[in-house]
C-alpha cells in the first residue's frame, strides 16, 4: 500500500490513504503519555509547525478505531489545568508494538522514496 | 456465576452509553477550540462560531465514528461466522450428529405448534371473534353435553333483559335429505343449519350474494328459504349466476335460493358434529317461541358481547338472570347458563392432549439440547488449545464466548431447517391418516407463524445448549491448559456438569417413556373393551324417510320392513336390522313409570337410553340374552307389545324381583305433575319379555345406562322417519355396501344413503383423538428414548478416553479387567439411578396432567413405573457396557507410552 502525506483536501478517499499514517502519528503523540482528541490534535499541528492539520472528520473516527483494535484504551479523566472531564486515550502494549511495526514500514518507505528521488551516496 | 454474566453482558454493544459517551467528547473539543479561540480576542459568540467552522460537521463526524464501530461490528461477526462455519466443516461427523439431532426435536416442536397454533392460537375467521362466545345450559352446576345450549324462551329472555350482548341466539343442525334440481345427482343427506337471520349477524358474516333471512320467514309456512354456501354453489350447482331465486329440494320440499354464503364458518363450530353447514333454511318451529318450549335444551346457542363487555361481565349478568327465570319457571329450576369465549371451544377434547404432546416435544429438545451440550463439551475439551492460544493472543472472553456461540446458532439454523422439513413430511402423514376427523385441522399447513416460532427456538436452543459449555471452556486457567500440552483436561466443573446433564436426560426420558406407555395402555384398552356386542363384521348406515312422502307410522313401518327384508337376502349379508340405537353411544333419554317405582318429583322420574327397533335387533349386534325371550316377528302392532330391557335396567329397576313379565310404562308417571314445556315423548305400556346383556350406550368411556328396547311394528307413537340400518355380514362389510344403497334406492330413489360405516369405524373415529396423541407420544418416547442412549453412550465414551491413561495404570499394577469394567460402570450407573429417581418424581408429579387422559390406568401404575425403569436402566447398562469393555481392553504399555 502507497501512504501519503496528508495534503489533499478532506475528502473520503483521502481519509482511506491517511489511516495508516495518521494512525501512527496519534500512536506516536499519545507515547508521551495519555492525551485527549484535542490534545493529540494541537500535538500534531503545533510539532509540525502547522504543516499537517489533522482534520476533526478524520481524528474521532480514528482514534474510535484504534480502540477497538485494542491498540488505545480510553478513560475519563479530570484535566490537569481544567476543572472538566475529558476522554483520555492511552496505549496499550499491542499499540506499542503497532506503532514500532508501522514506523519500521513508514522508514522502508520513506527511504525507498528517499533513494529513487536522491540518488546520492550521502544517503544515511 | 456473576463472571460468566458479566462475560455474557459484554458480548451485547451498550450502544446507548457509547453514543452519550461520543456526543459528550466531541463537545468537549469544540469547547476546548471556543477557549482557545475567545483566548486569541475574539468574544465567547465569535469564538464558538469560529470553533464549530474549523471542526467541520460534528453531526457527520459522529456519523463517520459510528461508521467505524458498525464496520467493526459487521466485519467480526462475519469474520466469526466464517470461522465458525470453517470449524464445522472441519468436524463433519460432529456436525452431522447435532444438526440431525437438533432437526428431530425442532421439527418435533414446530409439527406439535402448527396443531397448537391451528387449535389455540390463531384468530378465528370472524370479525371481533372476541366477542363471540357460546352458551351452556346447567343444572345443579353440571354443564349439559355439547351443543348443550339454553331453551329457546330463556335465550330470548337473556336477549332482553341483559345489557351484555348484541345477540343472543338458538339454532340447531339437522340431518336433510337435499336434492339440487336439475342436477343429475342423487339427492344427499346433508347437514342442514336451522338458523334465524340473526345467526350470521352475530357471526358478521354477510352474503357475497343475495340477502339474510327475514324474521318473518322464521314462521313455519314462510320459511322455504334457502342460503347456500360458495362451496355449495361453485361445486354442486356449477356457479349459476341465476342461482338466486331457483329451488332446492330439502326432505321432498321446494325451497329458494336467496342467499350465497362465504366459506368463512370453520367445520369444528359444531363440537357435537364436526363438518362443514353447507345449507341454512330459517328456524321455523312454532313451538319454540312458546313457553311450551322452555324446557327444550340442547340445541346450539352463539352470542356476540357487546364492545368492551368482558366475559366474567356476561357471565355475571347471565347467572343474575338465569337465577330469575329459575324462580319463575318450575322447569326452568336448578337451570343456569355458562357462557365461554366462542376459540376456547375450538380445541374441545383435544386440549389437554395438545399440553401433553408440546411438554413431551419441549422434553425431547431438552433431551436434544443436552446431547449437544455434553457434545459440545468433549469437543470444547479437545478445543482448550485452540481456545487458550487465542486468549494469549488478546481475544478477551466475550469474544470467545460470542464465537462459540455463533457456532451453535450455526448448528441450530442448519438443525432448524432441517426440522421444518421433518415437520412437514409428518404433516402431510398427518393429513393422511386423521384430517377426516379432526375438523380443526383443516387447512393446517406449516406458515410464517410456525417459521418464526421455529427461528425462536432455533435461537433459544442454541443458547440453551451453547452457553453452558461455551462458559465452561473458557472460564479456564489458562496456564494450567498450556502447561497440559496438547491433551485435553478434564476440568472437575466440566465433569460434574456432564454427570448432571445426563442424569436430567435420563428423568426426562423416563418421564416421556412412563407417560408414553400408560397412554398406549390406555388405547388398547379403549380399542379392545367390549362394546356388549360382537363387533367386527357390522355396517351401519342412515337413512331418513321425509314426512312428506312418509307422512305415518304404517308407511315408516313398511318401508322399513320392506327394505331391511331385501338386504337380508343380500349374498354375503347374514342378518340386517332397523334401529334407532346401537353402539356406543345411543341418546334418546326416555322417562318411564315402572312399577313400584312412584316418584313425586321431576328429578327421580326413572328413565332408561331407549332404542326403536325390529325382531332382528339382538340377533343382528350380537347382544347375549340373559334371561327370558327374543323379540319375534310376530310381536306385531295387534299383539301385546313387549320389551327387552339390560341387565343394568334390570339390576337397577328390579332389583329384588323378576323383571320378566313386569309392565313399564313408556313415558313420565300420570302421578307426576309435570310443568308446561316437558319433553314426554310417547306414552304407552310394554312388558318385558327378556334381559339382555350390558351394551355401550352412553360412550366408550362410560358404564352403560339402564336400556330399553321395543319394537316399532308395536310403538307407532315413537316410529319416526330417521332410522339406520344394521347389518352382519361374511364378507368385508364394505363390500356389500353399494348392493344395499342400490335396494335402498330401488325402493325409493330419492333417499340418500348416509354415514356408512362399519361399528369397528365408528369406535376409531372416537377415539381418533387418542390414538394420535398416543401415536405421536410412543414416537416422541422412542426418539427420545434413542437421543438419550446416543447421550449416554457418548458421555462414558468421552469418560474412557479422557481416563485411558489412569485405566491403564491401574491395569499396569494389576487391576482385573472386572475391576476397570466397575470403575466405569460405576460412575454411569449412578447417573441412571439418580436420573430415575427424578424422573419418576416428575412423572409421578405429572400426574394430575395424565389422569383425564387414561381410560382404566391409574396414572401412578406402579407395573409402568418400574417397568419403564427397569427397561430404561437396562438401556443405561448397555450404552455403558460398550465403552466399559472397549475401558478393560486397553494395552497399558501403548497408552502410557502414548502420553
Amino acid at each position: 500500500m502507497v501512504e501519503c502525506l496528508p495534503t489533499m483536501p478532506p475528502t473520503r478517499s483521502r481519509t482511506e490513504l491517511l489511516q495508516g499514517t495518521l494512525d501512527m502519528l496519534i500512536l506516536r503523540t499519545l507515547l508521551f503519555g495519555p492525551a485527549h482528541g484535542h490534545e493529540i490534535a494541537r500535538h500534531i499541528q503545533r510539532t509540525t509547525d502547522d504543516v499537517l492539520q489533522v482534520e476533526h472528520g478524520s481524528l474521532y473516527p480514528a482514534l474510535h478505531r484504534m480502540e477497538r483494535k485494542d491498540w488505545i484504551v480510553s478513560s475519563w479523566q479530570r484535566a490537569r489545568d481544567r476543572n472538566r472531564e475529558f476522554k483520555y486515550y492511552r496505549l496499550t502494549p499491542l499499540g506499542r508494538k503497532q506503532l514500532a511495526h508501522a514506523e519500521s514500514k513508514w522508514k522502508q518507505i520513506a527511504t525507498a522514496v528517499a533513494r529513487v528521488m536522491w540518488p546520492s551516496p550521502i544517503e544515511r | 456465576m456473576w463472571d460468566e454474566l458479566r462475560a455474557l453482558a459484554g458480548i451485547l454493544p451498550k450502544r446507548r452509553r457509547r453514543l452519550d459517551d461520543l456526543s459528550r467528547e466531541l463537545q468537549q473539543h469544540l469547547d476546548l477550540e471556543a477557549d482557545e479561540y475567545q483566548a486569541s480576542g475574539l468574544s465567547a459568540d465569535d469564538a464558538r462560531a469560529a470553533a464549530r467552522r474549523a471542526f467541520g460537521n460534528p453531526t457527520l463526524v459522529a456519523e463517520d465514528v459510528r461508521g467505524e464501530w458498525n464496520v467493526r461490528w459487521a466485519e467480526t461477526l462475519w469474520r466469526d461466522i466464517k470461522h465458525g462455519a470453517r470449524t464445522l466443516r472441519k468436524d463433519a461427523g460432529f456436525s452431522l450428529v447435532a444438526v440431525l439431532t437438533l432437526s428431530l426435536g425442532i421439527g418435533a416442536n414446530s409439527l406439535i405448534f402448527t396443531a397448537l397454533d391451528a387449535l389455540l392460537l390463531r384468530p378465528l375467521p370472524f370479525a371481533h371473534a372476541d366477542r363471540l362466545v357460546r352458551l351452556y345450559a346447567s343444572k345443579n352446576g353440571v354443564v349439559l353435553p355439547v351443543p348443550g345450549g339454553p331453551s329457546p324462551p330463556d335465550a330470548r329472555d337473556y336477549a332482553e333483559a341483559s345489557r351484555s350482548f348484541d345477540q343472543i341466539v338458538v339454532y340447531d343442525i339437522w340431518r336433510k335429505n337435499v336434492s339440487f334440481t336439475g342436477a343429475a345427482a342423487e339427492p344427499e343427506q346433508m347437514r342442514v343449519g336451522l338458523v334465524p337471520a340473526a345467526y350470521f349477524e352475530a357471526l358478521d358474516v354477510q352474503p357475497l350474494m343475495g340477502r339474510l333471512f327475514t324474521e318473518d320467514e322464521n314462521h313455519e309456512g314462510r320459511n322455504y328459504v334457502v342460503a347456500i354456501s360458495a362451496h355449495l354453489w361453485a361445486t354442486r350447482l356449477a356457479g349459476d349466476p341465476a342461482i338466486l331465486g331457483r329451488t332446492l329440494r330439502i326432505n321432498d320440499e321446494p325451497y329458494t335460493v336467496v342467499a350465497v354464503m362465504p366459506d368463512t364458518i370453520p367445520h369444528w363450530m359444531e363440537a357435537a358434529r364436526p363438518g362443514p353447514v353447507e345449507v341454512w333454511t330459517p328456524v321455523a318451529f312454532p313451538s319454540w317461541s312458546s313457553d311450551a318450549a322452555r324446557g327444550v335444551r340442547g340445541g346450539s346457542a352463539l352470542g356476540r358481547l357487546k364492545p368492551g363487555i368482558s366475559l366474567e361481565q356476561a357471565q355475571a349478568d347471565l347467572t343474575l338472570i338465569a337465577g330469575r327465570l329459575a324462580a319463575a319457571y318450575p322447569v326452568d329450576r336448578d337451570v343456569s347458563v355458562v357462557v365461554k369465549r366462542l376459540a376456547d371451544t375450538r380445541a374441545g377434547t383435544l386440549k389437554p392432549m395438545l399440553f401433553l404432546l408440546m411438554g413431551a416435544v419441549a422434553l425431547i429438545l431438552l433431551i436434544a439440547c443436552v446431547n449437544l451440550a455434553n457434545l459440545l463439551l468433549a469437543r470444547n475439551a479437545t478445543r482448550q488449545h485452540e481456545l487458550a492460544l487465542r486468549t494469549a493472543l488478546g481475544a478477551g472472553r466475550g469474544g470467545l464466548v460470542r464465537q462459540l456461540l455463533i457456532e451453535t446458532l450455526l448448528l441450530s439454523a442448519a438443525g432448524a431447517a432441517v426440522g421444518v422439513a421433518f415437520a412437514q413430511l409428518g404433516l402431510a402423514a398427518l393429513a393422511r391418516s386423521h384430517s377426516a376427523n379432526l375438523a380443526q385441522f383443516d387447512g393446517i399447513a406449516l406458515d410464517w407463524r410456525v417459521l418464526a416460532f421455529t427461528a425462536c427456538i432455533a435461537v433459544l436452543t442454541s443458547l440453551l445448549f451453547g452457553l453452558a459449555p461455551a462458559l465452561t471452556a473458557t472460564g479456564l486457567n489458562l496456564v494450567d491448559v498450556l502447561k497440559q500440552g496438547g491433551r485435553g483436561v478434564a476440568s472437575g466443573r466440566g465433569r460434574a456438569l456432564r454427570n448432571a446433564l445426563v442424569a436430567v436426560e435420563m428423568a426426562m426420558s423416563l418421564v416421556l417413556l412412563v407417560s408414553a406407555s400408560l397412554l398406549v395402555q390406555s388405547i388398547v384398552r379403549l380399542q379392545h373393551q367390549s362394546l356388549g356386542i360382537r363387533q367386527d363384521h357390522l355396517l351401519k348406515g342412515h337413512f331418513y324417510l321425509p314426512p312428506a312422502r312418509y307422512p305415518d307410522a304404517a308407511a315408516i313401518a313398511r318401508f322399513s320392513d320392506a327394505f331391511s327384508e331385501t338386504v337380508r337376502a343380500l349374498p354375503g349379508v347374514v342378518d340386517a336390522t332397523i334401529t334407532t340405537a346401537y353402539p356406543p353411544n345411543n341418546g334418546w333419554l326416555q322417562m318411564l313409570n315402572v312399577a313400584r317405582h312412584p316418584v313425586t318429583r321431576l328429578d327421580d322420574v326413572p328413565s332408561a337410553q331407549f332404542g326403536v327397533t325390529d325382531a332382528h335387533f339382538m340377533r343382528t349386534m350380537g347382544i347375549p340374552l340373559v334371561r327370558g325371550r327374543d323379540f319375534s316377528v310376530s310381536d306385531t302392532v295387534e299383539r301385546p307389545a313387549v320389551a327387552i330391557v339390560s341387565a343394568e335396567f334390570a339390576r337397577r329397576y328390579f332389583p329384588n324381583e323378576d323383571p320378566i313379565g313386569q309392565t313399564i310404562h313408556v313415558g313420565p308417571p300420570p302421578s307426576l305433575q309435570l310443568p308446561a314445556g316437558t319433553d314426554t315423548a310417547d306414552s304407552a305400556d310394554v312388558t318385558v319379555i327378556g334381559v339382555a346383556g350390558d351394551f355401550r350406550n352412553a360412550g366408550l368411556t362410560n358404564r352403560p345406562e339402564p336400556h330399553l328396547t321395543v319394537l316399532y311394528a308395536q310403538h307407532p307413537l315413537v316410529n319416526f322417519g330417521f332410522k339406520d340400518i344394521v347389518l352382519r355380514t361374511t364378507v368385508e362389510p364394505h363390500l356389500v355396501a353399494p348392493a344395499v344403497t342400490r335396494e335402498l334406492h330401488r325402493l325409493d330413489p330419492n333417499l340418500p344413503f348416509a354415514e356408512v360405516q362399519t361399528i369397528e369405524e365408528l369406535v376409531d373415529q372416537q377415539t381418533g383423538g387418542q390414538r394420535l396423541t398416543a401415536t405421536l407420544l410412543a414416537v416422541f418416547a422412542a426418539g427420545g428414548l434413542a437421543l438419550a442412549v446416543v447421550g449416554i453412550y457418548g458421555v462414558v465414551s468421552f469418560l474412557v478416553a479422557q481416563r485411558r491413561t489412569e485405566l491403564a495404570v491401574r491395569m499396569a499394577i494389576g487391576a482385573s479387567g472386572r475391576t476397570v469394567l466397575w470403575l466405569v460402570l460405576k460412575e454411569s450407573l449412578g447417573m441412571a439411578v439418580i436420573g430415575s429417581a427424578l424422573g419418576l418424581a416428575a412423572a409421578a408429579a405429572g400426574q394430575r396432567m395424565m389422569s383425564g387422559l387414561l381410560f382404566d390406568v391409574s396414572p401412578i401404575d406402579p407395573l409402568t413405573f418400574s417397568v419403564a425403569t427397569l427397561v430404561l436402566l437396562g438401556i443405561a447398562a448397555v450404552a455403558t457396557l460398550v465403552p466399559g469393555v472397549r475401558a478393560t481392553r486397553i494395552d497399558p504399555a501403548r497408552a502410557l507410552y502414548q502420553d
